[in-house]
């Protein structure tokens, strides 16, 4: 890959590589072509910053001013402060659905970075009709979860559901996947795994296309074993590239919405509530603003933390 | 390593070790494991694609009310002609495209900004793209409620237009700058001596170059919207506004006995985006379809 298409949006911006800037325009053509660009640039980004500003700016102040408000969805009520937080943060709901939140982030990163892995390194291997799987493997990604969602509730949701009647048969008793609070965490979980997994295969695999194969040649000689050729060539090689999908994968998980609620609606008796699950559930079902736009907060400043710790790791990467 | 962040398309199969140096590393103990390892490949791909094998094949088979015996088209026939399916398809393409349109065009030019820019404002902008990206969408959700209420634009396809955009503008005009940055200066100062403004420049020789990241960008933001489902629910209320999202879902709940209709829907709606991805797979750009979904 070469050093041009290696940089990041980030190495770019910083370094700066606008018309006349780079160091062979004389400086007068590069004065003059300066003040035409900053002119020009101020049009071609004004439609995306006042789209920023309609679609997130706006709406996350109106947010900070609800989360400190009591009232409803149509009329927003008097200045209540923090309270809509204490409310929030006293309220077992918000701690169990916190809890669950942090098991299924866990869960979703890593099941899906394992398996991931473990196929990102089968693929590279040379496998008759190998292409051929690897697309093959990214459609759990691809399809909308909408339906994959339908999909699963078809094989787990009933006794008589194809997975359940399978474990009746093999005489493992009959599992209620999505009815009991454990197992339709599980479910859910499974489902998260099965969803991501491809993200994490597609980025490994890139990471590992990048790894210069005469390193193993070498290894191999001096008589690396296979698993020390992994631990201590492949795993430290592609060590930046999976923590930058770590958090990536944290992100997708903490927001996720669809993948529980279209398998569960985050019951049973709440047991896989999460975290967006409940803000959603307390605004639109409950109808209580404050305290659902006070949970979506308290998520919004964890993900900016999250956020910000990626973005270095991502313009670290691009210095390199 | 960054490379990873966005791997273009002329650089090698974006999903795919290059084939050379795959089969410099392969030893011969390698080579009499390979149908060992393609039966463990099948096994495992066939598993995966339970799920979505299911789909396909209840799609097409005969329904508890039918006479009709083997595979049959008649459950797509009935979505089609006794549901509000065609409304729904029509609505789900009408607000996809719109949203692939209006992001490519608002995160071209921005993009170009961002990766020739050299301004403390310009790497500010960057910054700020990329953290709102990974907010939850639920947090402005309630607000842009409120406000495409007052402004007619709850249970209307260009609210909801609108708001793919805005959740899509931040990583797409990420993924254009990227794209644009492979771009050599050297061919944009070549124009402007020809007497070639700034605009000309990214239009004729910047964007004429720019097919592949287009496309990337396009396909995210098509896979955002087709799939969305969370700005969906909260602001689409009557059934002919529906997208093929909230249809598969209501008939789903409605109809939860009926399983083959619900799945021939189902069909309808997972066709487009594995047609989309099988056939533009490579302009994939993984990093960048990466920060995309956070909102998924």
């Amino acid at each position: 890959m070469s050093s041009t298409t290696t940089q990041s949006g980030l190495s770019r911006a910083r370094r700066g590589l606008a018309p006349g800037g780079s160091g062979s325009a004389p400086g007068k053509r590069r004065s003059k072509l300066s003040a035409q660009a900053t002119k020009t640039f101020f049009w071609l980004l004004l439609p995306s910053v006042v789209l920023l500003v309609l679609i997130h700016g706006y709406p996350l102040i109106y947010a900070a001013v609800q989360a400190t408000h009591d009232g409803d969805l149509l009329q927003t009520g008097n200045f209540v402060g923090a309270q809509n937080f204490a409310t929030v943060l006293s309220s077992p709901a918000f701690w169990k659905a916190a809890q669950f939140t942090l098991w299924f982030t866990i869960v979703g990163v890593f099941g899906s970075w394992l398996v991931g892995l473990g196929l990102a390194l089968l693929l590279r291997t040379r496998i008759p009709a190998g292409n051929t799987f690897k697309v093959l493997l990214l459609l759990p990604w691809v399809v909308p979860v909408v339906v994959s969602s339908t999909a699963w509730n078809w094989l787990v949701a009933t006794p008589d559901s194809l997975v359940p009647s399978l474990f009746r048969n093999l005489g493992l008793g009959t599992p209620l996947f999505l009815a009991d609070p454990t197992l339709a965490s599980v479910t859910v979980m499974v489902f998260k795994v099965w969803v991501s997994f491809p993200f994490m295969m597609m980025m490994i695999s890139a990471a590992l296309a990048s790894v210069d194969s005469t390193v193993y040649e070498a290894a191999s000689m001096d008589g690396a074993s296979r698993w020390q050729q992994f631990s201590q060539i492949t795993l430290p090689l592609i060590a930046r590239s999976n923590y930058i999908s770590w958090i990536l994968m944290t992100i997708f998980c903490v927001n996720d919405f669809p993948t529980i609620y279209l398998l569960t609606g985050g019951g049973p008796v709440n047991a896989t509530t999460s975290l967006v699950v409940l803000a959603y559930r307390t605004v639109f079902q409950d109808f209580a603003t404050g305290p659902g736009v006070a949970i979506a907060f308290l998520m919004t400043m964890t993900l900016v933390v999250i956020s910000v710790i990626l973005y270095r790791q991502i313009r670290k990467s691009s210095v390199e | 390593m960054s490379a990873v962040l966005h791997a273009h398309p002329e650089s090698g199969p974006t999903l795919g070790v290059d084939a050379g140096k795959r089969r410099r590393v392969l030893s011969e103990a390698g080579q009499r494991g390979r149908w060992w390892r393609f039966a463990a490949i099948l096994i495992i791909t066939g598993i995966v694609l339970v799920p979505i094998m299911v789909t396909i094949l209840l799609a097409f088979t005969p329904g508890p009310n039918s006479t009709a015996t083997g595979l049959t088209f008649e459950n797509l026939g009935n979505v089609f002609s006794k549901t509000l399916a065609a409304t729904w398809l029509k609505n789900s393409l009408i607000t996809t495209l719109s949203t692939v349109v209006v992001s490519v065009a608002v995160a071209a030019p921005a993009g170009y900004v961002l990766s020739r820019g050299r301004s403390k404002a310009v790497s500010g902008y960057s910054l700020l793209l990329f953290v709102m990206q990974s907010l939850p969408i639920i947090t402005s959700v309630v607000p842009l409620f409120i406000l495409f209420a007052g402004m007619g634009l709850v249970d209307n396809l260009l609210g909801l237009t609108i708001i793919y955009v805005g959740s899509t503008m931040t990583v797409a005009t990420w993924m254009m700058a990227a794209y644009f940055d492979s771009i050599p200066i050297s061919l944009e100062e070549a124009s402007w001596i020809d007497g070639c403004s700034v605009f000309g420049s990214f239009t004729k020789v910047v964007l004429r170059n720019s097919l592949p990241g287009v496309l990337s960008t396009a396909i995210f933001a098509f896979l955002l919207a087709w799939n969305d489902y969370l700005v969906a629910i909260v602001f689409l209320r009557s059934n002919e506004i529906f997208t093929l999202a909230m249809g598969v879902q209501s008939f789903f709940q409605q109809n939860a006995t009926d399983w083959t209709s619900v799945m021939a829907l189902a069909v309808v709606m997972m066709l487009p985006p594995v047609i989309v991805f099988a056939t533009l797979n490579k302009y994939f750009s993984v990093g960048g379809i990466g920060g995309s979904l956070a909102g998924r």
